[in-house]
């Protein structure tokens, strides 16, 4: 079994996975519900915009956009602006799990906004609420319930993808895990490992599904 | 004769190349019910959505409350009338759908507060007392805490007219209001209509219901492919029409 240090590194680890996965998810349905709206809105600037951006993050690695944020930006404030620009391992994470998050969230959020009768819109419209009204209070509260399951498959998406935060030197769940057992020759500590992840994606998968039946009761 | 609540002159609309309408006038009086007849894809919902805007018309005026709500020609405006003035004269305007479009995720009661207090800043308090008092009109007080969900198709139809009251319009627009409606249920929501004819609400109803347009409508209006083809007492175009195509829509359908 697990002595003490072993549990708290264990447990360190497992803290790091869930606050990175939760910054992201939390950041990312925010941001990825005002891209999602720049995505489907009639300003053609707002359109391009939030679509290279979904473009870019959606179509490279997660892996390589952590390395350009914590390797490649500060040499690139170097060259550019002549100083060095510190960047701390754990800002990196955030930074990189929020922006590729948000870009699936927004393509997630277009789809159930898209997906909402266009009647709803005109009925709003005749009512003569403005566009910004519409959406806010009638069209977006209706796609919650369409859209908390992809907010929940990216949340245990996230939480699996966390293992990348090991290649930024941030000891997450599944790098605690290699040190210990490579060090101790033991494989049971991926069984722990498993486990944990298990646990968590579990919380989260019941949690969302307990959601959806109470956003949804009006169905 | 009273106020002219609406008037539409050389009124046409192209979806692409296809002409909907193609080059309506009318003129509608305040407490006049005017229903508006014809087959499908004769231009009747057409019309009704370019008077408060879900469509634009491609050219020809529309004015409404006597001032001057669209003027244009090959889908550009001649005269250009400041978002907010054609917001004033859209309000003046309700409708009401064939698929009621009820917001799924309110109450009755919520449905009927909502325009009210975002658009018009009303208080909760008041837009639930007027809420209150418009869903009594309709018959429905007692399910005024159901979801849409849970009311039949005439009860979400009198839901949807009471929403559509509840911003003071001058004139109802009905598009179909009973098409959707199972047989049994078309009565009671016609009765609300009625009621509301009684109390010298000016509207446009675009309907199949010819019993309805004969015993509430002060002038039926018979469109086809895009023009007014006929237009006149009820018992005039109904019963005693004078153009062929009046004459074989209605012998068709009675």
């Amino acid at each position: 079994m697990l002595n003490n240090v072993q549990m708290q590194v264990i447990l360190k680890g497992t803290g790091y996975t869930i606050i990175i996965a939760s910054v992201a998810v939390i950041l990312g349905v925010i941001f990825g519900m005002l891209v999602a709206l720049g995505r489907i809105s009639t300003n053609k600037v707002l359109n391009k915009i939030t679509w290279v951006y979904v473009w870019f993050f959606r179509g490279t690695p997660l892996l390589l956009q952590l390395f350009m944020i914590f390797y490649a930006m500060p040499l690139i404030m170097k060259d550019v602006f002549g100083r060095t620009f510190p960047m701390n391992p754990l800002m990196a994470c955030f930074l990189a799990f929020t922006l590729n998050s948000t870009a699936y969230l927004a393509e997630f959020f277009r789809a159930g906004i898209e997906s909402i009768d266009k009647g709803q819109l005109e009925a709003a419209k005749a009512l003569g609420m403005s566009y910004n009204q519409a959406m806010f209070n009638i069209i977006i509260p209706q796609s919650f319930k369409r859209l908390l399951p992809s907010v929940g498959n990216e949340f245990i998406m996230l939480i699996k993808d966390t293992s990348l935060a090991s290649t930024v030197a941030i000891s997450d769940l599944l790098r605690t895990t290699k040190t210990m057992s490579s060090s101790s020759g033991k494989w049971i500590y991926y069984v722990y490992a498993a486990c944990i992840y298990l646990v968590i994606t579990t919380f989260i998968q019941v949690g969302f599904e307990k959601l959806e039946k109470k956003v949804g009761a009006y169905e | 004769m009273n106020k002219e609540m609406i008037k539409v002159k050389g009124v046409h609309k192209y979806f692409g190349d296809l002409e909907v309408l193609k080059g309506v006038d009318f003129t509608v009086h305040e407490n006049e019910v005017v229903c508006v007849l014809g087959a499908s894809g004769s231009g009747k919902s057409t019309l009704l959505r370019c008077l408060n805007h879900l469509e634009r018309i491609t050219s020809g005026e529309i004015y409404i409350d006597g001032e001057l709500a669209d003027k244009r020609q090959d889908d550009v405006d001649v005269i250009k009338i400041s978002p907010e003035h054609s917001q004033e004269l859209c309000m003046e305007l309700g409708m009401v759908f064939q698929r009621f479009n009820l917001f799924p995720h309110l109450t009755a009661l919520e449905n009927v507060m909502k325009a009210p207090m975002l658009v018009k800043k009303t208080s909760v308090a008041d837009a639930k007392a007027d809420a209150e008092k418009l869903l009594e009109a309709v018959g429905l007080a007692d399910k005024k805490d159901e979801y849409p969900s849970r009311l039949s198709g005439g009860q979400q139809q009198r839901v949807a007219i009471a929403r559509a009251l509840a911003m003071k319009p001058k004139i109802m627009l009905f598009d179909e209001p009973t098409s959707a409606l199972d047989p049994e249920l078309v009565g009671e929501v016609l009765e609300v209509m009625k009621n509301l004819a009684k109390e010298g609400m000016t509207m446009i109803v675009v309907t199949h219901e010819v019993g309805f347009a004969r015993e509430v409508g002060d002038r039926v209006i018979f469109m086809d492919n895009g023009v007014i083809c006929e237009e006149g007492k009820p018992s005039q175009v109904i019963d005693n029409p004078q153009e062929e195509r009046t004459k074989a829509f209605f012998s068709k359908i009675l």
